[in-house]
């Protein structure tokens, strides 16, 4: 092939048409698998390239037969194309752009030519037609037929490194969305919107106007009245290049949005009061053999080939036309100058037997058994309802064997019909139906929003609802004419083009015994391919239905299932709605070098450089540490005490304003779910702390409860994790240093004692409060301040502490400091199956409260001792830590495991803790931990948890 | 059949299975053609000479969970008692086109679980392992090591769900879901099981604590002993026999995208973020999410999940950003308090439960037919499936494998 140049390349360029969608005065440059190619702007990518004289734009899934133009339509099957790095374009669809890279996919070993040696390597896997069934024995063989299918594998190509661009979302609240810009769905989106409706006019193609695009004269001027119409009216949106996509519960709409500059897809969640469906019908193709070569075209493809691009579709043809359709494309043909060599009326008789040829159609053999030479067959044998919406919304449509296609029975009140899937007529008959819709439509939104706004508490006049409707009048039926039951012919062809799977196929998995449509379509992936059936389902059905002598009523289809058109990942995924949080004191951590330690959606300093040192500074003198992500909520009124005693298993009906209390909170079986702390700040307020990991399924556990289970209780809950800055200050001087920072607060042991709440101003900062507890074991108070003010007293602190030895530490230090003390974490130290006794928790539970989440299991478990325990362990060589998830063996079976393990700073050597079984309890027994490495450590069970000062004198100092 | 002389392929059989009407009376009945029906009838008759059995189906063969599900095969769960019965399954797994003479496309392509937490790791660590410990092919894997399994996932630390290692499971995979079935389905009819669909079970009778027979859409059946397979259904099956099951059905949804070039090599999962990739034979992703948060029978799920879970998904491969989605669809899952499966014995003599596999029981068809068809020919539970018992829920020995099993597959 050599390079075409622009302009003579397009030796199939017609004159120009009066319809035609192309701007022949802006021509432009594409490639094509390397070769320039001329285009017109507005042209789709095949029709450019049918312009100047391709005809094969794939080659098929299996056997990799050449493919060329059929529908010319988004459906195309065989115009699916690689664009850059975009991979499954539809290349009948998408229009060109300048310098656009465009490449066949599934090529392997070439587009144009067949490699007789391909056939034969391969030959033997594929000739029994089914994809697989053929490598049944022996299993040895399997991992070569893999590698050789894989090389099979007719996809696009994902590139490594395609860009990860972003997608924006939005969300639309129309009242009536119309999806299907033809003549009805424009009528109908009009009349909606005269009514006083929202209208959104949702249309896959790049205008509006649907057939009456490629019709005649009177149809182009119909259709210029009804776009001026749509343009005119008020209140209508017009989405084009876009597709509802599917339809969810209450009308919720996800729709595939493609005409926005810049932006490859967006996908437009809407919830519409009516949906309107109108997509028209989509042409079938005849089941017989060859009708897959390049060359056979349904008529509906044809005649956007002609008027739309003015592309001639072929020099000599043979029609085959049972409707209407079928006959305007046979006018078409002759004005584009392509010799229509005979006619089949598929309305009286016997049609066509095959087509031969190799790369494309060379000759007709009609059923009266003449042969016609020629490149071009034209098909027009009747219409498929894509009634993919109409499933989506509980809708099971009937088989018409009248029509010989499916029609909607049953639609929910929310849902309308108009246009070909709703019945037949003249234009003017089916517009008029269409208006008659949408002024329906537009009336049950309104019926929709004032039933809606009836159930919302009216704020005085301004929400006084939408105007009454008209009064209803009954919709015109639309007539349903008589069509042709043609399906197949004497010949077995391709039923489906994109899966390569033929009507023999289909005949076969019937005597093989898959006699369902569900099963066979499992079986021969037939309408399992990019369209989803929209072309294919009913011939299917049909040619099964032959097969097993039933009727295609009894038949049945299988199930759409959304989406209806493809839409990418990208699209879908949209961007992440979960940020990443920090602290207000984040950016000193990160300019004093902390190391950055990924904690859940938290980003949180790891360390200062020194985790030691940090530790030892919070033994011998002070250090803070930023807690902030500390999950923090705010409850208020007078039943809270009711919902912690729900909450917790401990007892809460006596906390005095001023106090603290330590609650373990346990899920319904019993398993510990988060602890923490919970103040009362005053009267009717607390404050309730979950674990920085835990806070986000405590808020959800918590409205679990208030929404579901107890509406009736009287509180108010406010998370305010980020509301305020949490600063721990801890070590034997956090009080001296406090008191040169906290104003109105008297620090004193007995005015401010251990498990106390104070509110107070700190340096400077009012509404603060803290509260003396402590997670590192020594005297210690925990701040918390309004975020905004948390940098300021932060570094307040350690200015103010500079000749205390102040340091900051990291949650490293931390985790050595709990350690050391023997405190535990909720999700290291415990897992699913922990419930509070095995945790040492047994004091919290309180089984004489009659209810709180857990009871039930709790009040099993006190009564067995058969569970592993949590207990502090020190390896016997003080020397080595085993890694936390080591496992405790006993003889070859596992008997517990290591949690939490550091060399302990304070007491120079290691130290751990570990679940371990009922047996290995006691005080003193040795255990034997198995390191990864396959070596084994001994490990010596403790009487406590606490590895330091057990007693805890140092907290309450 | 036989190989073909030359070892060559051989051709699909030319008759897979009989369409019977239901016959008065089986020694068993079993209810649903799932892959767990359909499994435990095979090993009844093959490992028990229990022949006089009927799979009653109310649908078409196979066409529940079975046909909905991501087909992820491994065994690396965290309990010993998981542990054994997953394990036994993937040993299964290893034999299973050769015992039933059909490929069934079984892919030991490797599994890869990520970890995006410190919690994670530790958890990963953890179940290595113990794994270790009960002789499954466990390894952890550092963020390298995972990309040199995996060189589409982006291990670089800033992305929004940086990975810091995963377990690996070697022998772990995937199969070709409808195969399994077929297979099992043909096994058994040869053996001669009735696979009887369109045939919806309404009512179970129980005569003084025994079970007597069924209703059915297709007149009544009587059984001397009936196997519930009904997945999803399976509460309202047992509410037939008396029983409330510790069970809750949630929406699964899944889907796959259209076809592409062969790009990933194995599976992956990250159950922090809720997700799973793995890519089919012919081409096309297949992803799937977590449960659909609320309690349904409506074989459909909500799109947010399915948004949610492809920016997560996004985020981990950024290369499939402009690959598109073909179609979603979702299945009804059987969720258990503590994500293992209920396997034995009812309260009601002569009456079998299997259920309570949820997100993850396709991995188990033929460990779970197999133990499960023991259980029902000698009427006690095979040591296998003994901890799993519906017991456990009254006296507290669950088996939780939320860590192993949460989203997962
Ligand atoms: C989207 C999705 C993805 C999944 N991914 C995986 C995965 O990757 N790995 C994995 O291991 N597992 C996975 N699973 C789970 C797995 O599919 C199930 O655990 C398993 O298939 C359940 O067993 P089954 O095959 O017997 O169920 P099913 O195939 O659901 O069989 C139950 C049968 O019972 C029938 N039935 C119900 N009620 C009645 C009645 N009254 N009368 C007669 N028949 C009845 C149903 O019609 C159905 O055919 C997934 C599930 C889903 C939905």
């Amino acid at each position: 092939m050599t390079a075409v140049s622009a302009r003579t390349g397009m030796t199939l360029r017609l004159e120009p048409q009066p319809g035609e969608v192309i701007d022949r005065n802006r021509p432009l440059e594409f490639t094509w698998n390397g070769q320039r190619f001329p285009a017109y702007h507005g042209d789709t990518i095949v029709s450019a390239l049918a312009a100047c004289g391709e005809r094969i734009f794939s080659r098929s899934f299996k056997y990799h037969r050449p493919r060329g133009l059929l529908s010319a339509s988004f459906l195309d099957p065989g115009c699916t194309v690689q664009v850059g790095d975009e991979p499954n374009v539809r290349g009948a669809h998408r229009r060109v752009e300048p310098g656009m890279v465009v490449s066949a996919q599934n090529v392997w070993p070439s587009l144009r030519y067949d490699v007789k040696s391909v056939n034969q390597v391969v030959g033997r896997f594929l000739t029994a037609g089914f994809y697989y069934k053929t490598f049944i024995k022996p299993q040895r063989l399997w991992p070569a037929y893999e590698r050789v299918l894989r090389r099979f594998s007719s996809g696009g190509v994902v590139a490594k490194d395609s860009a990860h661009g972003y997608y924006d979302k939005r969300y639309a609240h129309p009242d009536v969305v119309v999806a299907g810009g033809g003549p009805a769905g424009m009528a109908a989106a009009v009349a909606a919107a005269e009514a006083g409706a929202a209208v959104l006019l949702v249309e896959e193609e790049y205008e509006l106007g649907g057939h009456l695009r490629w019709g005649d004269a009177g149809q182009l001027e119909a259709l210029r009245e009804l776009r001026a119409a749509v343009a005119a009216a008020p209140g209508v949106e017009v989405m084009t290049n876009s597709v509802v996509n599917g339809r969810y519960d209450g009308n919720w709409l996800g729709i595939v949005q493609r005409n926005l500059p810049h932006v490859v897809e967006r996908l437009v969640k809407a919830r519409a009061k009516t949906l309107v469906v109108a997509p028209g019908l989509i042409e079938r193709p005849y089941v017989f053999e060859g009708n897959d070569l390049p060359g056979v075209m349904l008529s509906t493809g044809v005649r956007r080939l002609v008027n739309l691009h003015a592309v001639k579709p072929g020099q000599r043809a043979v029609v085959l036309s049972a409707n209407p359709e079928g006959d305007a494309a046979i006018d078409d043909l002759a004005r584009a100058g392509v010799e229509v060599a005979k006619v089949v009326d598929g309305r009286r008789g016997p049609t066509i037997q095959r087509a031969t040829g190799s790369r494309g159609v060379q000759a007709v053999e009609c059923a009266d058994g003449t042969v016609v030479d020629c490149d071009l067959l034209v098909t027009a044998v009747g219409w498929t309802a894509p009634t993919a919406l109409l499933n989506m919304a509980g809708d099971r449509p009937v088989y018409s064997e009248r029509a010989a296609r499916f029609l909607p029975s049953l639609l929910p009140d929310d849902v309308l019909v108009a246009g070909g899937i709703a019945g037949d007529g003249p234009l003017e008959q089916l517009t008029e139906h269409a208006r008659a819709v949408g002024r329906e439509a537009a009336g049950r939104a309104a019926e929709t929003a004032r039933s809606l706004c009836a159930g919302i508490p009216q704020i005085a006049e301004r929400r006084a609802g939408p105007p009454d409707p008209e009064p209803a009048v009954a919709l015109p039926e639309l007539p349903v004419e008589d069509h042709p039951a043609l399906f197949f012919s004497g010949t077995r062809g391709f039923v489906d083009f994109s899966e390569d799977v033929t009507a023999k196929d289909l005949i076969a998995a019937a005597e093989e015994g898959y006699d369902s449509i569900e099963l066979v379509k499992r079986y021969t992936t037939v309408t399992m391919g990019p369209s989803q059936g929209k072309l294919e389902t009913v011939n299917a059905v049909a040619v099964l239905a032959a097969a097993t002598g039933r009727t295609i009523a009894e038949t049945g289809t299988t199930v759409w299932r959304p989406p209806y058109a493809p839409i990418t990942l990208g699209a879908l995924a949209g961007r992440i709605f979960e940020p990443v949080r920090h602290s207000p004191m984040q950016p000193w951590h990160e300019a004093a070098g902390a190391t950055p330690l990924v904690a859940g959606a938290w980003i949180r300093p790891d360390s200062y450089g020194d985790p030691a040192g940090e530790v030892r500074a919070v033994r011998s003198g002070v250090g803070i540490i930023d807690v902030t992500p500390l999950g923090k909520f705010d409850l208020r009124g007078p039943d809270v005490p009711e919902l912690l005693n729900q909450l917790y298993v401990n007892k809460w009906s006596r906390l005095d304003v001023g106090s603290v209390r330590y609650g373990v909170m346990c899920a319904e079986d019993g398993v510990v779910l988060d602890d923490g702390v919970t103040g009362r700040l005053a009267e009717d307020r607390y404050i309730l702390t979950a674990t920085s990991s835990g806070a986000a399924t405590v808020q959800e556990w918590i409205e679990s409860w208030l929404q579901t289970e107890r509406p009736d209780w009287r509180i108010h809950v406010t998370p305010v994790t980020t509301a305020y800055a949490s600063i721990n200050v801890a070590g034997p001087r956090s009080r001296e240093l406090l008191g040169r920072l906290v104003e109105d607060v008297d620090l004193a042991n007995e005015a401010f004692p251990y498990m106390r709440v104070r509110v107070g101003r700190i340096a400077g900062v009012d509404g603060c409060f803290m509260w003396r507890i402590g997670f590192t074991g020594e005297l210690s108070y925990e701040l918390h301040v309004p975020a905004s003010h948390g940098l300021r007293v932060w570094e307040a602190l350690l200015e103010r502490g500079a000749d205390l030895g102040v340091r900051p530490f990291g949650v490293e230090a931390q985790r050595i400091l709990r350690l050391e003390k023997g405190h535990f974490i909720v999700g290291q130290d415990t897992d699913g199956l922990t419930q509070a006794y095995g945790a040492g928790l047994g004091w919290a539970v309180k089984l004489d409260k009659p209810d709180f989440a857990g009871r039930t299991e709790l009040v099993w478990q006190s009564r067995r001792d058969d569970y592993f325990r949590l207990v502090g362990l020190q390896p016997v060589d003080g020397s080595v830590v085993p890694p936390e998830a080591s496992q405790i063996v006993l003889g070859r079976g596992i008997a517990g495991r290591i949690t939490s393990s550091r060399m302990s700073p304070t007491l120079g050597r290691s130290i751990c803790l570990g679940f371990v079984a009922p047996s290995l309890t006691g005080p003193g027994t040795q255990v034997t931990v198995r390191l990864p490495d396959g070596g084994e450590v001994a490990a010596t069970v403790m009487p406590q948890h606490a590895h330091f000062d057990p007693e805890g004198t140092r907290q309450r100092g | 059949m036989t190989a073909a002389p030359d070892g060559a392929p051989q051709e699909h059989p030319s008759w897979l299975w009989r369409n019977p009407d239901p016959k008065p009376s089986y020694d068993v009945v079993i209810i649903g053609a799932g892959g767990h029906g359909l499994a435990t009838a095979y090993y009844l008759a093959a490992e028990h000479g229990i022949t006089n059995v009927a799979v009653v189906e109310r649908g078409w063969l196979a066409g529940g969970n079975m046909a909905r599900n991501t087909t992820i095969i491994r065994s690396n769960y965290l309990w010993d008692a998981s542990a054994g019965i997953y394990e036994h399954s993937l040993k299964l797994w290893e034999g299973l086109a050769e015992a039933l003479d059909y490929d069934i496309l079984f892919s030991q392509r490797g599994v890869l679980n990520l970890a995006h937490t410190l919690q994670d790791v530790r958890e990963g660590i953890r179940r290595v392992n113990a794994n270790r410990l009960n002789g499954i092919d466990a390894e952890w894997l550092d963020p390298q090591q995972v990309a040199d399994v995996c060189p589409i996932v982006d291990i670089s630390p800033d992305t929004r769900y940086p990975v810091l290692g995963a377990t690996y499971q070697p022998r772990g995979g995937i199969a070709k879901h409808d195969h399994v079935a077929w297979a099992f389905a043909r096994a058994a009819d040869a053996m001669g099981v009735d696979l009887v669909q369109n045939c919806e079970v309404t009512g179970i009778d129980v005569d003084r604590g025994r079970v007597a027979g069924l209703r059915t859409s297709r007149g009544p059946i009587t059984a001397g002993k009936v196997a519930l397979c009904a997945a999803g259904h399976s509460s309202v099956l047992a509410g037939m026999a008396g029983l409330r099951l510790p069970i809750q059905s949630h929406p699964l949804q899944a889907l796959v995208s259209e076809l592409l070039e062969p790009v990933h090599p194995c599976v992956v999962m990250s159950n922090a973020v809720h997700v799973y990739v793995s890519q089919a034979h012919k081409g096309e992703l297949v992803m799937g999410a977590g449960v659909d948060a609320y309690i349904s029978y409506a074989q459909r799920g909500s799109v947010h999940t399915i948004e949610r879970q492809m920016s997560a998904a996004l985020e981990l491969f950024p290369i499939f950003a402009r690959a598109h989605v073909l179609r979603t669809w979702a299945g009804i899952v059987d969720v258990s308090p503590d994500a293992s499966p209920i396997l034995g014995l009812t309260p009601v003599e002569h009456l079998y439960i299997n259920c309570g596999w949820g997100t993850g029981g396709f991995k188990a068809t033929p460990g779970a037919g197999s133990v499960y068809a023991h259980t029902i020919a000698s009427d006690a539970p095979h040591p296998l499936n003994a901890p799993f018992s519906l017991e456990r829920f009254t006296t507290g020995a669950l088996v939780d494998e939320h860590g192993a099993a949460a989203v997962a597959h």
